[in-house]
């Protein structure tokens, strides 16, 4: 009795064992039973990039950026150093552990810092009118047991930093267990910095209808490691995050 | 009752040494003026030694002894040493009270009253409080002698004989205070000039004489005065009873005796006054809640300064970076001559911390920091920033850093764990004033402080407006995302209402 539905004809092999199908015949074969459910992929709309798409900073840095030492993050403008600040904040403020953000430049942004998923009750924001007290201001904190993390922004500082602050901060971040984070456009701490991380810009990509800023890839770089030569470490993807 | 005395004999002497440790143990006098007909009013044992007598003058007292450093009395020392022997007196008693000012040969003497009611229970005898008293007013740079009786005349007048003969007795058992009274002379007594003239007259030197006299006719031969001077010579005088002492406000100065115009100078000097102010305060088991500065300068001007202390702390070291930072933010005008420093003091506060939790900070150790951030860069610029209900895209806020407890973010953790991997934008403030070159109702060309060239990509607009009900906050923008040739990443804007581009953000 032949069989209701038909089935696709299988060849046997020359050991008796029944051959796949080639793959462009299975493809077509699964198309053709999917029918409407499929979309082509230039209509579909992108969706929000996970964690798992974009390469995180743990991954880049074998663990992330070391407490109780000095770190900086430099790059030029749209290179992605604000983002990837703003992703360790939201990573220590959401374990319930306190951050502070030292931002002589007023350039913190709080809209896009609560859309990341910062925890903005649990960051010390201060406002420093410049470099020297935001330098003051950075040694009391690490002082000040309690904070894993500290941020210093000095992208927009044009006043030079004396060499014999970095070595006190440094001292500082060792004294008690917080990361001090610098950000800078271009690298300011010299050897002092465990561990100097240089974004470059990358692509900016952009939806067509209606074209919208959708992500950023920023290429990372490891400029300086205590534990190893530079090299190249992967691109970072920040994601445009909805609007309110 | 009983009541005791602690009378501190030269105070204008012990006044300057708690202020100087590096005279004691030198010869030293204290001038009443500088004047040149200034007097010697105390001096230490070593200028005793070498000759130096009370009243004389301060070149004849030079004359005799030519190692001799001289100072020159200050009230506001002396007033912080009263104020540190009342602290003293609280430590063993709530109820304590100043003795008035004497004058003459007691003039720079200081006493205070003390309730000595049932110390026996703790000290096992009168003597043995007295002597724990002085031990404890010697240890506070304030050496005195105690002396416990049933009144604040009688224990007054027994300690003012201590003071002469420390062989005396220190405690005056009940109902002995006629027979010690009776062999005192009538000087002791202060009587006051036309009084102790008239008793001169008369022949009266001891109590014991004055006594002996019948009471009529009395007044009407040395005065209505003699009547009150009889019955303290009795041990009668009413008294009124000691009260509970409520003042707070402790306070600490000093005189300069030369001028001071920098700032360095001015906080070594107040780290002395600060280090005193702190000693006292912890003698109350208390902590500096705010302090009070106050600088006086040349011709009487005076400018005080309350500085609040984010959390009750006696840390020296923060205090004075308070200080210093007040200091450098506003440094003094004109020369210094006078500093104090003032606090009513709060009690200390523990803290009890989560055992399973993220240690945070430690509540007062953040709190000092966060009042010295302020310090440094204004209150208005430290806190937690905040992210005002609204749609202004440039919102902003601050708001007080108070952090919550750990506990209460890790429950809402659970329902809605945060993305990753999000842009973050770098607020411009104030937005950068663009040029701006439009082609078909879109952005084509810009030019700004950070960045200039053809946009080779822009999204937007998207029209914001809020607040019309308010001509000083309403707004109306068309926001665009654009990319600038040299990949910069802007978000720029246009303002209807003052017409003319900005760009206030940058995406990086």
């Amino acid at each position: 009795m032949p069989p209701s539905h038909a089935r696709p004809a299988v060849r046997p092999g020359p050991d008796g064992v029944p051959l796949r199908p080639p793959p462009s015949e299975a493809l077509n074969r699964l198309l053709r039973d999917l029918g409407p459910a499929l979309q082509r992929g230039n209509r579909l709309a992108l969706p929000a990039p996970r964690e798992a798409e974009a390469t995180s900073v743990g991954q880049l840095l074998a663990g992330g950026f070391p407490r109780g030492q000095l770190s900086e993050i430099s790059g030029p403008a749209s290179a992605g150093c604000t983002s990837l600040a703003l992703e360790l904040l939201q990573h220590t403020t959401r374990s319930g552990e306190l951050a502070a953000v030292i931002d002589p430049g007023d350039a913190f942004d709080p809209p896009s810092a609560a859309r990341a998923g910062v925890a903005l009750e649990r960051v010390l924001w201060v406002r420093p009118p410049d470099t020297a007290k935001a330098l003051r201001c950075a040694e009391r904190l690490l002082q000040t047991e309690g904070f894993p993390l500290v941020i210093l922004d000095l992208v927009d500082s044009k006043q030079l930093v004396p060499p014999a602050a970095w070595l006190r901060l440094a001292r500082g971040a060792a004294a008690h267990p917080s990361a001090l984070v610098v950000l800078s456009r271009e690298r300011l701490s010299g050897s002092h910095a465990a561990i100097a991380l240089g974004l470059h810009p990358g692509r900016a990509h952009w939806s067509e209808d209606p074209p919208l800023f959708e992500r950023l890839e920023c290429g990372a770089k490891i400029l300086r490691q205590r534990r190893g030569p530079p090299r190249e470490c992967g691109t970072l993807r920040f994601a445009q995050a909805p609007l309110d | 009752m009983r009541i005791a005395c602690l009378l501190v004999p030269d105070l204008p002497l012990y006044a300057e040494l708690r202020a100087c440790e590096a005279l004691r143990g030198r010869p030293l006098a204290i001038a009443s003026g500088t004047d040149p007909g200034a007097e010697v009013v105390a001096a230490s044992a070593e200028a005793r030694a070498a000759g130096v007598l009370l009243y004389t003058s301060i070149p004849r007292a030079r004359s005799r002894c030519p190692g001799l450093a001289v100072r020159v009395a200050s009230p506001a020392l002396e007033q912080a040493a009263r104020g540190a022997l009342i602290d003293l007196a609280l430590a063993f008693s709530p109820r304590v009270t100043a003795a008035p000012r004497a004058a003459g040969a007691f003039a720079a003497a200081a006493a205070v009253h003390l309730d000595a009611s049932g110390v026996t229970s703790l000290f096992r005898s009168e003597a043995g409080f007295a002597a724990e008293l002085e031990a404890r007013s010697t240890e506070q740079g304030l050496p005195g002698v105690v002396a416990v009786a049933g009144s604040k005349d009688v224990s007054l007048l027994l300690a003012r004989t201590r003071a002469r003969d420390p062989r005396k007795e220190s405690s005056l058992p009940p109902g002995a205070e006629a027979a010690f009274l009776a062999d005192l002379s009538l000087d002791w007594f202060e009587p006051g000039e036309p009084l102790a003239s008239r008793l001169t007259r008369f022949g009266l030197q001891r109590v014991r004489d004055l006594l002996a006299l019948p009471g009529r006719g009395l007044a009407e031969r040395l005065g209505p005065e003699i009547l009150a001077l009889r019955k303290r010579a009795r041990g009668e005088a009413p008294e009124s009873p000691l009260p509970e002492w409520r003042e707070p406000r402790l306070e600490e100065g000093i005189d300069l005796e030369f001028a001071v115009d920098r700032i360095e100078p001015l906080l070594f000097v107040l780290r002395g006054v600060l280090s005193r102010l702190l000693k006292r305060l912890r003698s109350r088991g208390r902590v500096v809640g705010s302090l009070d500065c106050q600088l006086g300068f040349a011709g009487g001007r005076r400018v005080e300064r309350c500085i609040r202390v984010a959390a009750p702390t006696d840390d020296e070291r923060v205090l004075l970076r308070l200080l210093a930072l007040w200091l450098e933010s506003q440094p003094p005008e004109d020369p210094v001559e006078f500093v104090a420093l003032a606090s009513e003091g709060v009690p200390e506060r523990g803290e009890q911390l989560d055992l399973f939790l993220p240690r945070g900070p430690d509540p007062a150790g953040l709190d000092r920091t966060l009042a010295e951030l302020e310090a440094l860069c204004g209150a208005e610029r430290v806190g937690a920033p905040n992210d005002p209900d609204g749609h202004r895209p440039d919102r902003c806020g601050l708001q007080p850093f108070d952090p919550p407890p750990a506990s209460s973010d890790s429950r809402t953790q659970e329902g809605a764990p945060p993305r990753s991997g999000l842009g973050g934008l770098r607020a411009l403030r104030p937005p950068l004033t663009a040029e701006v070159q439009v082609q078909r109702g879109r952005p084509h060309f810009l030019r700004c402080a950070v960045a200039c060239g053809p946009l080779v990509a822009v999204a937007g607009p998207w029209r914001i407006s809020g607040h019309w009900w308010n001509e000083h906050e309403r707004f109306a923008f068309d926001y665009f995302d654009v990319q600038v040739e040299d990949t910069s990443l802007l978000r720029l804007r246009f303002d209807w209402r003052e017409k003319r581009w900005q760009v206030d953000g940058l995406y990086d």
